[in-house]
């Protein structure tokens, strides 16, 4: 900050001593030639100089200090200048432009919440033509109602989805954490995959004890949900089993769930986390969004799970969720 | 008869779903007046409300509270709001339970039985026992009782949800797959073997009220029933 004020104040302190030297050679040269009178009055000169230094230095010293430190919260922009002409001009611009700043983010803010309570509303408006469907075809079975009710499912999954991504950014309003029952939990995400789990012939062999972890109900469902659903999709006809069941480990208790289907390959394994990464099956299998296991990830760090995957390729998939105590 | 008075702004529903009850044996009312709740109410005089959140002008939660100053008749709401907080929103005014769209037919009558039951009591015994009934065969699907002639055998849970369906659709074939999704439960998950079993259960009940070989097995599809019995 010091280094800043005599940077700046180069030009001038430069400019007064040649400008002191100059008058006093001037004079010299006139033939006042009495170098003690002269010393004395370079000293003044240089005295008032310093004195105009220091001056300018103590005014607008929180100039200088806001000018060499970074600003790292929007509201330091309201600490107080010195009333220097300079400083008030410097806090006036930081004030305006924050005032800019702030506006445009809550522009920005209301859109996405515009958007967000727009794509609400959305999917339950989409919801309710899906129950028209599905009253209607309830009582019917032939073959093409069995498959436009498999499609349904699949909407009414992709719909159940895009509730939760929206919700995701309103979390914090959204949970509540209490102790839930792991097996009823998984109950409910297998109960929701009925259909699914007969459709692709796979059947869940579920081992898993009543012991009771703190989570959120919901959004523990929504995580079992996209799981059960990944496994039943890539071991259509290939896994009869997807196996459920839990653990008691040092760190607290894992509820593990297995496949023993296609697998993910090695190189796509660290990326399955990430937003929209679809992979080698994405491409197999068309349906993917690669929001699932990213949205899996979310939930699980908001709520304090820790979420793993192992895989080999061929062999099958582990999902292992560890809930601490 | 139980009346029940459905106020949904979605005609469609509205009218699947009565159509549905009127099966069941309810009388079904539907209406259009959603700024008059309460007036329809009065003159139907129901024993239950099916009622939307969505509603034009007021919604569910509104009408539910002018409800409760009239009556105290359970009040179901069915909605496609999922969040717990509508659901908390919707007992907190005075609703009875919870339906989320979409739903199944079975869900919707279920609660509305245990709803009846609970309210009326009186009134469980006088909506009509589901009964099935095929060529002298009859099937009392709660009661899991199987009859024809003087003949009587009991079922179980599966093997009485096995046969309601093969009864209900013969003589066509019904897939495995609504088969085993019929039989899946909440605590029990079924798979090709449980359904197995419990088709050569029902064909050995069926022997002991002397009808053999009426289940027959279409490979790659499913089971069929052939009423193939002389009716006496």
């Amino acid at each position: 900050m010091v280094r800043l004020f005599f940077r700046d104040q180069f030009p001038l302190i430069l400019i007064n001593i040649i400008q002191l030297l100059l008058v006093l050679f001037v004079v010299w040269m006139g033939g006042f030639q009495h170098l003690s009178l002269l010393i004395y009055a370079l000293f003044l000169g240089i005295f008032l100089l310093t004195i105009y230094l220091v001056f300018r230095y103590i005014t607008h010293r929180r100039f200088y200090y806001r000018l060499t430190r970074q600003i790292s919260s929007l509201d330091e922009v309201f600490e107080s200048l010195d009333a220097a002409p300079v400083s008030a001009a410097l806090s006036d611009l930081l004030k305006a432009q924050h005032r800019l700043y702030v506006n445009a983010i809550q522009q920005q803010e209301k859109k996405r919440k515009e958007h967000l309570t727009f794509i609400n509303q959305w999917v339950h408006q989409m919801k309710t033509p899906l129950s028209v469907m599905e009253l209607i075809i309830q009582d019917r079975d032939d073959e093409q109602m069995m498959s436009i009710r498999e499609e349904m499912d699949k909407l009414e999954k992709g719909l159940e989805m895009v509730l939760y991504a929206a919700r995701l950014d309103a979390f914090e309003q959204d949970f509540h954490v209490q102790p839930v029952s792991l097996k009823a939990a998984v109950d409910g995400a297998i109960r929701d995959n009925k259909r699914l789990f007969i459709k692709n012939q796979v059947y869940p062999d579920i081992q898993v004890t009543s012991s009771m972890i703190e989570s959120d109900e919901k959004w523990l469902e929504f995580v079992f949900n996209q799981v059960i659903t990944n496994g039943i999709k890539y071991s259509s006809g290939i896994g009869k089993r997807i196996s459920i069941y839990d653990q008691e480990t040092e760190s607290g208790r894992d509820l593990v769930i297995q496949d023993t289907g296609v697998g993910i390959p090695k190189t796509d394994l660290k990326r399955v986390f990430d937003p929209f990464f679809t992979g080698e099956n994405g491409r197999v299998y068309r349906e993917s969004t690669g929001m699932g296991l990213y949205l899996v990830k979310e939930v699980c760090e908001k709520l304090g799970h820790e979420v793993h995957i192992e895989s080999v390729q061929g062999e099958g998939t582990l999902v292992r969720i560890r809930f601490f105590p | 008869m139980a009346k029940i008075l459905i106020i949904e702004d979605d005609p469609k529903i509205a009218s699947l779903l009565q159509n549905h009850l009127k099966k069941y044996g309810y009388d079904a009312v539907i209406t259009e007046q959603f700024d008059a709740v309460t007036e329809v109410f009065k003159q139907v005089q129901p024993n239950l409300v099916l009622l939307d959140i969505n509603l034009p002008s007021f919604d569910g939660f509104y009408w539910c509270r002018q409800i409760r100053q009239l009556s105290t008749c359970p009040i179901l709401f069915i909605s496609a709001r999922s969040g717990e907080m509508d659901q908390v929103m919707a007992l907190e005014n005075g609703g009875d339970d919870f339906i989320t769209k979409p739903f199944a037919y079975e869900v919707v009558t279920a609660k509305i039985r245990s709803s009846l039951r609970r309210a009326y009591g009186a009134y469980a015994p006088k909506v009509k026992e589901r009964v099935v009934e095929l060529n002298g065969l009859t099937l009392y699907v709660e009661r899991m009782e199987l009859s024809k002639d003087k003949g009587l055998a009991s079922l179980t849970k599966k093997e009485a949800v096995l046969l309601e369906e093969l009864m209900k659709r013969s003589p066509r074939v019904v897939a495995r797959e609504v088969l085993l999704e019929k039989l899946w439960d909440d605590q029990s998950f079924v798979d090709e073997n449980t359904l197995n079993v419990n088709v050569t259960r029902v064909r050995k009940k069926l022997q002991d009220l002397n009808i053999e070989d009426a289940i027959e097995t279409i490979r790659g599809a499913g089971y069929r029933l052939v009423p193939n019995w002389e009716t006496s």
